[in-house]
């Protein structure tokens, strides 16, 4: 954390801690005229007084006013904020792989609910962009503004079918991003890359870029077989896991529709915030002042003897 | 010899038919008989006298068992140990303590002209010396010192001689839990009567919420205080009342309440005696 006015912290400071000894002060001479018991131990072992609720209240006001002085302070700390101009990339695998159904119904299916509750979790203004691949890559919808049109844009996802281009579909997505701001790509599919450019140097040059690759694989250990012929689904996992590191992404691994929706939602809410020096002013003031009246109502409503 | 009100003369009475009541089957109402004491009177027999003062010359001319009278036997050594120290400070309208001596007056009221008074404070016995009646009573009264109360009592036990009579008055806090051989000894030894000063919140504690205690001897305490605290503390308060009382009654000593409002019907009525403040 940094102050904007580091002086007027430090007067704060000085002020609340003088007003602190002054309470003590004030509490110790009141003391004179407190009830007063033969034997205090007898009493604390009998009467199990609540010894918790004045030390509770002596820590509201304590941290009351500390929270005060360090808004007057001008606090800025990083925190997580809302991208406001992000723009994210799904590209989804609609090779014939994604037809088999380990997981319910089809791959192709979930990875479709998974895409909606990946928007469904994006915050307002962030630009999403769709493109399927297969042996090729098709710009489905461009980034837009509009989630309820991105939503819609799911429909236009042709079925599964054909080979596995990573490459292209990552090449597409750097293609149609901005050239700056807060970008990067999603990428969901079962497979191995088998045809088109490498996707790891895409990869690697997205990373140059500043885009990360988030890449989720889809499939349940066992495999599954392609509806149609024998071909046996897997996933190259450690192909995925390079693309995402060397780009500054993360893998997820998700195993049945319910994992693949929940992965891809929490991508949403991560990959919508940044890191950002706020202005803490604000939340400050208001726990100080909610600290304060709420210790001062909770002694004036217990405190009366 | 102070001037003595009914209550006084109660005690009195009350002590000196306790010193001729042996305490044990079989035993003499004292230890100390025989030589160099002063001869008072001679009076008819009652049971309980010692065996060794009927006058046999006496008996045959009067035809009735005659005892003699010895001034050990009515004159009292009246010793008193009064808790003054800040816990005794606290009450509700008025100190404890106040009361507290209104019984030490009482007690020493009841001592004639011969007898002795003695206030034990810490480890010593006041006053010194061989004054009786009156003049010992008054500088009993005006004894002051620190207080130590199993050091009193060790005192009280190796000091007083047999038969003298005890009053001890305090709220015990001090009362090691030890100490029951102590005062069974005392009990033993001496005609001890305890005064265990009641709570001046026995009632129920006038505390709701946010409340600040301070100690008589020290030390504040913030806590909150409900209906489960004041109940929990009025049933700690009976319960080592009661606990307490039951302690010296087995000890073999009579027991009372000292009441702040007012410490001479208190210790009356220790003694079964009523007592009703002119005025």
């Amino acid at each position: 954390m940094t102050f904007a006015h580091p002086l007027r912290f430090a007067v704060a400071l000085a002020v609340a801690a003088i007003l602190v000894i002054l309470y003590g002060a004030v509490s110790r001479r009141k003391s004179a005229q407190d009830l007063a018991y033969s034997n205090l131990t007898f009493f604390a072992v009998s009467a199990k007084p609540g010894l918790w609720l004045p030390r509770l209240l002596q820590a509201g006001w304590v941290l009351g006013l500390v929270a005060l002085a360090v808004a007057l302070g001008g606090p800025r700390v990083m925190a997580p904020v809302p991208v406001r101009d992000g723009a994210v990339f799904i590209c989804i695998d609609t090779s014939g792989s994604m037809a088999a159904q380990d997981v319910a119904p089809t791959r192709a299916a979930a990875a479709l609910a998974a895409a909606r509750a990946f928007i469904d979790e994006s915050p307002r203004g962030t630009r999403i962009g769709l493109i399927s691949f297969s042996s090729g890559a098709s710009l489905i919808q461009r980034l837009t503004e509009n989630h309820a049109r991105a939503q819609a844009s799911l429909a236009a996802i042709p079925p599964p079918n054909g080979a596995t281009a990573i490459g292209d579909a990552l090449r597409l997505a750097a293609s149609a991003l901005p050239p700056t701001g807060h970008r990067l790509v999603v990428l969901v599919t079962d497979g191995v890359n088998n045809m088109g450019v490498d996707p790891q140097q895409v990869a690697e040059w997205l990373g140059t870029q500043h885009i990360p690759v988030y890449t989720i694989g889809i499939g349940t250990s066992n495999g599954g077989l392609i509806p149609g012929s024998s071909d046996e689904a897997t996933i190259d996992e450690g192909a995925l896991e390079s693309y995402a590191q060397v780009s500054g992404g993360a893998y997820a691994r998700a195993e049945n529709a319910t994992e693949l929706r929940d992965a891809l939602a929490r991508l949403g809410r991560i990959t919508a915030l940044e890191g950002k020096r706020v202005d803490a002013t604000p939340s400050f003031t208001i726990a100080g002042v909610l600290l304060l009246i709420a210790t001062f109502l909770t002694g004036l409503g217990i405190g009366k003897l | 010899m102070i001037a003595r009100s009914s209550p006084a003369e109660s005690i009195r009475r009350a002590l000196l038919n306790g010193k001729r009541r042996p305490r044990t089957p079989g035993g003499s109402p004292t230890s100390r008989r025989g030589d160099g004491y002063e001869f008072v009177e001679l009076r008819e027999y009652v049971a309980g006298d010692d065996v060794r003062r009927i006058d046999w010359a006496a008996s045959a001319r009067t035809g009735e068992l005659q005892s003699r009278v010895i001034l050990e036997d009515v004159a009292l050594t009246l010793a008193a140990i009064l808790d003054d120290s800040p816990s005794m400070q606290v009450g509700r309208r008025r100190p404890l303590l106040d009361a507290g001596r209104e019984a030490l007056r009482t007690w020493y009221d009841a001592a004639a002209s011969d007898d002795r008074c003695a206030r034990i404070v810490g480890q010593e016995m006041h006053p010194k010396g061989s004054r009786r009646g009156a003049a010992s009573a008054a500088a009993a009264i005006g004894a002051s010192g620190p207080f130590d109360l199993p050091r009193s009592l060790h005192v009280a036990r190796t000091a007083l001689r047999p038969g003298a009579a005890l009053l001890a008055v305090s709220d015990w806090f001090d009362l090691p839990g030890d100490a029951d051989g102590l005062l069974h000894g005392l009990g033993r030894r001496c005609d001890c009567t305890m005064l265990l000063a009641r709570d001046p919140w026995y009632d129920g504690l006038p505390l709701s919420g946010m409340v600040r205690m301070r100690g008589a001897e020290g030390g504040v305490l913030r806590g909150f205080i409900g209906a489960a605290e004041r109940a929990r503390f009025k049933a700690a308060v009976r319960e080592r009342e009661a606990a307490l009382l039951a302690r010296f009654t087995a000890a073999g000593w009579r027991t009372g309440l000292l009441h702040e409002a007012d410490g001479a019907a208190s210790l009356a009525a220790a003694f079964g005696v009523a007592f009703a403040r002119a005025g």
